[in-house]
């Protein structure tokens, strides 16, 4: 009999917060069949919670410096699991707060939204916290089935269809690629542990690998590189960007990815360390492919949307330096880039979704920003500061995290990717300095266009995670220690 | 007596076969009464042949038409709900079997997890999903 086993429940005590506020979300949703904008609003408010009653569940039950493992192994919680924790809690609360006003002038707020959005977050904590191959998979189904039922929101436009079914297929194709590599890495050491499994390998000799080891490891490599969209597996990222609606535009940017690098990192650095030799250069390609893709194929955007997803294969390419180098200061250097990176990208996707054109359309094209900085400095000062960010001009937060990352690559011995990132973060600040140049100089538009930006939809929520964002991308040279020691302890997990 | 497949596979073909010609028979027996109740029935019985009856039988749809055609969305959605609750089933019977040794947790995460199905049912019926008009 094992009537005795219970596992330790506190520690999914956020994820379970979350499911329970989504389930009490759609069961009133479903019951009161409202269609009034405030009942809606008030879902909003429910989700954005309980978001936060889960984040201090998360830092309340915290046991630092420990590596809790729970649930016979599956899911664990350590120092960089909390960190990615704090990362995708936070962040899904703040696009949600961003994300309300918005999708309610484009009567998108409904109360499946906000289950949704609690339902994918959950998805994300149960994918950072796995210490299973067969945990991360429900963690990564539950994240992506509702993503793209969310991408699929505006169902009647084509664009819309289109970006989702495309997301769909492939995301389908990149989870078989995980499934299939995670069952020949059963085949070969008989384990779906993380820690099993890390050990079996360990045990193998060196140069003796057998083949069925490399092809798990290049087909889970590959299923990850789609969600975080290196290239080569980047395709539908631009055609997903442009086609669902901007405040879920903005949720895809900024947590999945996150969760899906934190994922990448722990898999590179736990079961597959013995590896480091194999997949460096593998890494690397992904890396240098997506620094350059991402600088080149921006330039020519004129839709902001693909151009924020050209950017974000770029970041993306720039984080996965830090991985190459594997080093402890890399691990920082990515956890530090992608802190700078959240805040960075829901701060972007604030300004973007507070102008508002005449036809109740966001702000599309890059035009629609031509000479908004008279009609609204404030919004366009703090699009500005992003653009600088992103583009890393010092002393921004975005400059500090690229310095992070070349030095750690430096210190490792990759001096070409260093120099190629290098250059290619030159080519980048291009396309983001034109955005603050065509804010700041060019003359608005005699007639402007149904989407030109022009109403501000600037409520308390809104301007408050905006101003949060903007300050931590501006202070982060003068107060840069909360954010480094979290890292470095989260760091310490790998290396300690 | 039980034989070693060693010892099975060295026996004379002949003397195995032997034990299968009362079966042998039987077959033949029935193979022909089938065989004359179907020619039987094709020579002594009504033919009226029209078109329904002609074509090959699909259900719901025309047999060759164009493959582009119009296709109501409830099908799949009444399929999609049937594979949900029809899998809750498969996963029923393992639990069922195994509840002696999984215990009281093993007892209360199935609950969770058709509690977790109930609301979906319920959000699908309340949404008007089971309303076929």
């Amino acid at each position: 009999m094992g009537g005795a086993y219970l596992p330790d429940l506190t520690l999914v005590l956020p994820e379970g917060i979350l499911v329970v506020t989504a389930f009490l979300i759609l069961m009133t949703g479903v019951f009161r069949k409202s269609t009034n904008p405030q009942v809606q609003q008030r879902f909003g408010h429910v989700a954005l919670s309980g978001l936060i009653v889960a984040l201090g569940a998360l830092i309340f039950y915290h046991h630092p410096a420990e590596r809790w493992i729970s649930f016979e192994g599956q899911l664990l919680q350590d120092d960089f699991v909390y960190l990615g924790k704090i990362l995708i809690l936070s962040g899904s609360a703040a696009v949600v707060g961003i994300s309300l006003a918005s999708m309610l002038k484009e009567h998108l707020l409904s109360f499946e939204y906000c289950a949704l959005i609690l339902l994918a977050t959950v998805g994300m904590l149960l994918m950072v916290g796995a210490n299973d191959f067969l945990s991360l998979f429900m963690g990564l189904e539950i994240q992506s089935l509702s993503l793209y039922v969310l991408v699929a929101l505006k169902r009647d436009q084509t664009i819309a269809s289109e970006a989702a079914l495309k997301y769909f297929v492939l995301g389908a194709l990149a989870t078989c690629f995980y499934l299939y590599g995670a069952s020949l890495m059963y085949g070969f050491s008989g384990s779906t542990n993380f820690e099993a499994i890390a050990t079996i390998i360990r045990m193998e000799s060196a140069g003796n690998f057998p083949l069925s080891l490399f092809m798990s490891l290049i087909f889970i490599m590959a299923s990850f590189s789609f969600k975080i969209s290196a290239v080569p597996f980047h395709m539908w990222t631009p055609d997903v960007y442009q086609g669902s609606p901007t405040p879920i535009t903005a949720f895809i940017a900024a947590t999945p990815k996150i969760a899906a690098m934190l994922v990448f990192l722990r898999l590179m650095l736990e079961p597959f360390m013995t590896l480091y030799d194999e997949w460096q250069s593998l890494v690397a390609f992904l890396s240098l492919f997506s620094m350059v893709l991402g600088a080149f194929a921006a330039l020519r955007q004129t839709d902001l949307k693909r151009l924020l997803a050209y950017s974000a294969i770029g970041q993306m390419g720039y984080m996965l330096l830090g991985v190459v180098a594997g080093t402890d200061e890399g691990i920082q250097a990515v956890l530090i880039y992608l802190t700078l990176y959240l805040v960075m990208i829901i701060g972007t996707f604030a300004c973007l979704l507070c102008l508002r054109g005449k036809g109740s359309y966001g702000v599309q094209n890059i035009e629609d920003l031509a000479g908004i900085s008279t009609l609204h400095p404030k919004v366009s000062f703090a699009l500005a500061i992003f653009m600088f960010s992103l583009a890393g001009i010092p002393p921004l937060g975005g400059f500090f995290a690229k310095l992070y990352i070349f030095k750690a690559a430096l210190s490792a011995g990759f001096f070409g990717l260093a120099i190629a990132g290098a250059l290619a973060s030159v080519v980048a600040a291009y396309y983001y300095l034109k955005i603050v140049k065509v804010m700041y100089f060019d003359d608005a538009p005699k007639v402007p266009s149904a989407s030109y930006g022009q109403i501000v939809v600037l409520p308390l929520k809104m301007a408050l995670i905006l101003n949060a964002c903007a300050l931590v991308t501006l202070l982060f040279f003068v107060f840069p220690n909360p954010i480094l020691e979290i890292v470095q302890r989260a760091a310490f997990t790998f290396s300690g | 007596m039980t034989l070693s497949s060693s010892q099975f596979m060295s026996m004379p073909l002949k003397g195995n076969l032997e034990e299968y010609f009362n079966i042998f028979i039987f077959m033949a027996v029935a193979f022909g009464i089938s065989l004359f109740l179907v020619l039987l029935s094709f020579w002594r019985g009504p033919k009226r042949p029209d078109a329904e009856k002609l074509s090959a039988y699909e259900c719901g749809f025309e047999a060759f038409s164009d493959a582009r055609l119009k296709f109501d969305v409830r099908f799949y959605l009444v399929a999609i709900l049937f594979i949900i609750f029809d899998l809750e089933i498969a996963f029923l019977f393992p639990w069922a079997v195994s509840l002696k040794s999984i215990g009281l947790f093993g007892f209360f995460s199935m609950l969770l997890f058709l509690g977790t199905l109930g609301i979906g049912f319920v959000y699908e019926w309340r949404k008007g999903a089971l309303e076929w008009e």
